[in-house]
C-alpha cells in the first residue's frame, strides 16, 4: 500500500478532486498547510514596515492508495495540479506498513 | 525553586494588591467628602431635585437668538447699559401683570424645552457610550490572535473600573462647582454644584460637590450631566489600551483606569470644562473667550493620547517590535474585519460626541456640527489613503481607518465653530498628521504604539485645539465661556474666533491649552506611574508575553479553536 502526499495550490483543489474522483478514489484528507519549495516568498508592508510573507498558503492532500494503482494516480493528480507556474508544489510517494478500518476492523488493502 | 502552590499563590497575589489599593481609594474618598460636607455647612444651598419635578420653568425659556424670555431685573447699578436692562425689565413686569396666563405657561415651555434638551443629551450620550464597542473592536482586530482575549476584557475592564473612580469622585472633582461659572441653561443649570474644593470664583481647580454621585449630585438634571460625561471620560479610558496592549498586566491596567477616571481626566476636565481657570482665562486675562474645546479634542483625546504614550514609554515596546538594528518590525493586524466594523461604529457614536456637546437640541447649530464631523472624517480618511499610496505604492486599510479617526479627533474641538470648507481642511491636516505621526513613532521616537493611539489622539488632539485658535469663525458661541455675551471685537453677538478670522488672543490661549494638556496628561501620568512600576512591573513576563496574555491572564484563549483543549460532549 502507498501513502500519496501531495502539495497543491489551493485554487487547484477542485481539480484534484474532480480528477480523483473519475478515478474511484474514496478516501482523501486535506489540510491547509503554509510553505515554499524554491519559490521563496515575497515582500509586502504593513502600515509603513516592511514585513516577509515566507510561508504561502498551499493545501495539502493525502491518500492511502493501493500499489497497483498508485501510479495511475499519481499521473492525474499531477496533470490536474499542474499550471506550469512556479507554486505548482510536490507529491511525494512512500510505502506503508498497514492499513485499519476503525468500524469493523479490516485490515490491508480491503481497509483502504 | 517555587512549588507548583507557591506559584499558584503568587500568581493570584495581584488581586490582594488591588484590593488593598482599592481599600486606599475608599478611604481617601470618604475623607473627601468628609472635607466637602464640613465646608459647605451654614451656607443656603440650592435643594436638588431628584424626582425632575422643579427642573425648567419660565426662566429657561429662550427664543431662538437666544433672548429669554423672563427678562431679570439688572442687579448692576454701575452697569453702562444699567438704563436701557430696567427698562425691559419694568417693561416685562408690566407685560406679566396684564397677561398672568401667559406667564404660567411658560412654566411648561420652559419644562418642555429642558426636556427635549435632557432626552438629546441622554441619547447622544448613549451613542458615544456605544463607542466602546467599535473602539473594542477596532484595537482588538489590530493585534495579535493570542491577545485577542486581553484586548477585548481591557476594554471592557476599562469601562468598569474608570466609571467606578469617576462616580466616585471624578464626577465631583470635574463638575463640583460647574453651576460657578459653567452652569449648563439647556439643562436647568445644575444649581446644587456650586463649590470648589481647590480654588474659587474665577480661579478654581477642583469642584467639591457631588461624590458618589449622590446628596447635590442626586438631581435630575445633575444625572444628565453625568451619563454625558462619563461617557466622554471612558474614552479617555480606553484610548490609552491602544497602546499599552499586549504586554501590560491586569492589575496595572486596573490602576491605571482608576487613576484616569478619579484624577488625571477630571483635573484637567475641571480647568476647561468644569468652569474651572483655563476656561476663565478670557474673564481674567482677556484671552479671547479663555481656553474653548467644544467636544473634547484635548479634555477628551490629548488627555488619553499623551497618558498612553507616557504608558508606553514606561512599559517599553513589545519584544520582537524593534530589531536589534533599531528597525520597526511589522505585527500584522489578525482581523481587518472587526477594525474597518470597529471604525464604523465610532463614526457613528461620534454624531453622539460632536453634536451632543451642545447639550441640547433647542441648539440648532447641531445640525453645523455633524456635518463638519463627517466632513473632517472622510476628509482625513481620504488624505491617509492618498499619502500611504502615495508613499507606499497600496493604500493601508488600517491607516484609512486611523485617517478618519485622525479627522474626528481634530475636529472635535472646533466642530461648532467652523464653516464646512474650514471642516474638510481640518481633516485633511488631521490625515497627514496622522501617517507622519505613526511612522515617526515608529522611526524616530521608537515608542510601540500598536493601534497608533498617540498619534490620532494625542498629536491630532492637539491639532483640533490649535485649528479652533486658527478657523473659528465667530457664527457661533457668543457669550462662550462668559466673554462677551453682548458684543465681541465690535460686534453684537460675534462668537469664538479664530486667528484667521482675527482674534489673536485666542489663538495664542489655543495654544498654551494644548501645551498644557499634553504636559498635565503625560507629566502627571509618568510620574505616578514611574513610581507604580519601580514598585512591582506593570509588564507581564516574557514566557507569558510569547505564548500570549488570554491563557496566563484569563484563563482561555479567545478563540478556543487554535489550541487542543476538547471539552467531552
Amino acid at each position: 500500500m502507498k501513502k500519496i502526499e501531495a502539495i497543491i495550490q489551493p485554487h487547484k483543489l477542485e481539480e484534484v478532486k474532480e480528477a480523483l474522483i473519475a478515478l474511484g478514489v474514496e478516501g482523501i484528507t486535506i489540510a491547509e498547510v503554509r510553505g515554499h519549495g524554491r519559490q521563496k516568498g515575497h515582500s509586502e508592508m504593513y502600515r509603513g514596515v516592511e514585513y516577509k510573507v515566507d510561508f504561502l498558503p498551499k493545501v495539502k492532500l493525502e491518500l492511502f492508495v493501493p500499489d497497483a494503482r498508485a501510479e495511475e494516480i499519481v499521473g492525474a493528480l499531477t496533470t490536474a495540479a499542474r499550471s506550469g507556474k512556479i507554486g505548482d508544489g510536490k507529491i511525494f510517494v512512500s510505502s506503508i506498513d498497514d492499513a485499519i478500518r476503525i468500524r469493523n476492523g479490516d485490515r490491508g488493502e480491503t481497509a483502504l | 525553586m517555587k512549588t507548583q502552590n507557591q506559584k499558584e499563590r503568587s500568581r493570584r497575589r495581584p488581586l490582594g494588591q488591588a484590593l488593598f489599593k482599592g481599600a486606599g481609594t475608599l478611604v481617601f474618598c470618604a475623607g473627601i467628602i468628609a472635607i466637602s460636607l464640613t465646608s459647605c455647612m451654614g451656607q443656603e444651598e440650592p435643594k436638588p431635585d431628584p424626582a425632575g419635578i422643579a427642573t425648567g420653568d419660565k426662566t429657561t425659556v429662550v427664543d431662538a437668538g437666544g433672548n429669554a424670555f423672563v427678562v431679570a431685573e439688572p442687579a448692576d447699578k454701575s452697569a453702562p447699559n444699567y438704563a436701557d436692562s430696567k427698562k425691559a425689565s419694568d417693561e416685562f413686569k408690566a407685560q406679566a401683570a396684564k397677561e398672568p396666563l401667559a406667564v404660567k405657561l411658560a412654566d411648561s415651555v420652559g419644562h418642555i424645552r429642558v426636556a427635549t434638551n435632557f432626552a438629546w443629551t441622554l441619547n447622544t450620550g448613549y451613542l458615544v457610550l456605544f463607542m466602546q464597542a467599535g473602539f473594542a473592536m477596532l484595537t482588538c482586530g489590530l493585534v495579535r490572535k493570542k491577545n485577542a482575549g486581553h484586548l477585548m476584557m481591557l476594554n471592557f475592564a476599562a469601562y468598569v473600573f474608570a466609571f467606578i473612580a469617576y462616580y466616585a469622585v471624578g464626577y465631583a472633582f470635574q463638575f463640583g462647582a460647574v453651576a460657578v461659572n459653567a452652569a449648563p441653561g439647556n439643562l436647568g443649570g445644575t444649581p446644587t454644584l456650586n463649590h470648589f474644593l481647590l480654588g474659587n470664583g474665577l480661579w478654581g481647580f477642583l469642584g467639591g460637590k457631588g461624590f458618589f454621585m449622590t446628596g447635590p449630585a442626586y438631581d435630575a438634571g445633575s444625572n444628565v450631566l453625568a451619563l454625558f460625561e462619563v461617557v466622554f471620560m471612558e474614552t479617555a479610558g480606553y484610548i490609552i489600551v491602544g497602546s499599552i496592549c499586549e504586554r501590560i498586566n491586569f492589575w496595572s491596567f486596573l490602576l491605571c483606569e482608576l487613576f484616569i477616571g478619579a484624577i488625571l481626566y477630571p483635573v484637567f476636565g475641571c480647568w476647561v470644562w468644569g468652569g474651572g481657570w483655563m476656561s476663565q482665562l478670557g474673564n481674567t486675562m482677556g484671552l479671547g473667550h479663555g481656553y474653548v474645546d467644544f467636544a473634547g479634542s484635548t479634555v477628551v483625546h490629548a488627555v488619553g493620547g499623551f497618558c498612553a504614550m507616557a504608558l508606553s514609554i514606561i512599559l517599553g515596546p513589545r519584544l520582537g517590535k524593534f530589531g536589534p538594528d533599531g528597525k520597526p518590525r511589522a505585527f500584522p493586524a489578525h482581523n481587518i474585519v472587526l477594525v474597518v466594523i470597529g471604525t464604523f461604529i465610532l463614526l457613528f457614536g461620534w454624531m453622539g460626541f460632536n453634536p451632543g456637546s451642545t447639550l441640547g437640541a433647542t441648539d440648532l447649530r447641531i445640525s453645523v456640527v455633524a456635518i463638519n464631523t463627517n466632513l473632517a472624517a472622510i476628509a482625513g480618511s481620504a488624505t491617509a489613503m492618498l499619502f500611504w499610496y502615495l508613499k507606499f505604492g497600496k493604500p493601508d486599510i488600517t491607516m484609512a481607518c486611523n485617517g478618519m479617526l485622525a479627522g474626528l479627533v481634530a475636529i472635535t474641538a472646533p466642530c461648532a465653530f467652523v464653516n464646512p470648507t474650514s471642516a474638510f481642511i481640518i481633516g485633511i491636516l488631521a490625515g497627514l498628521v496622522v501617517c507622519v505621526g505613526v511612522l515617526f513613532n515608529d522611526n524616530v521616537t521608537k515608542i510601540d504604539d500598536p493601534c497608533g493611539a498617540i498619534s490620532v489622539h494625542g498629536f491630532c488632539g492637539v491639532l483640533g485645539s490649535i485649528c479652533l485658535g486658527l478657523f473659528a469663525d465667530g457664527t457661533y458661541g457668543a457669550g462662550w465661556n462668559g466673554v462677551g455675551a453682548s458684543s465681541y471685537l465690535g460686534q453684537a453677538g460675534k462668537g469664538v474666533t479664530g486667528l484667521f478670522y482675527g482674534d489673536t488672543k485666542q489663538f495664542l490661549v489655543q495654544l498654551m491649552g494644548a501645551a498644557i494638556c499634553a504636559a498635565w496628561a503625560f507629566g502627571a501620568t509618568f510620574l505616578v506611574f514611574k513610581m507604580v512600576n519601580a514598585v512591582k512591573s506593570m509588564r507581564v513576563s516574557k514566557e507569558v508575553e510569547q505564548e500570549g496574555l488570554d491563557v496566563p491572564e484569563f484563563g482561555f484563549l479567545a478563540y478556543p479553536e487554535d489550541g487542543v483543549h476538547f471539552s467531552e460532549s
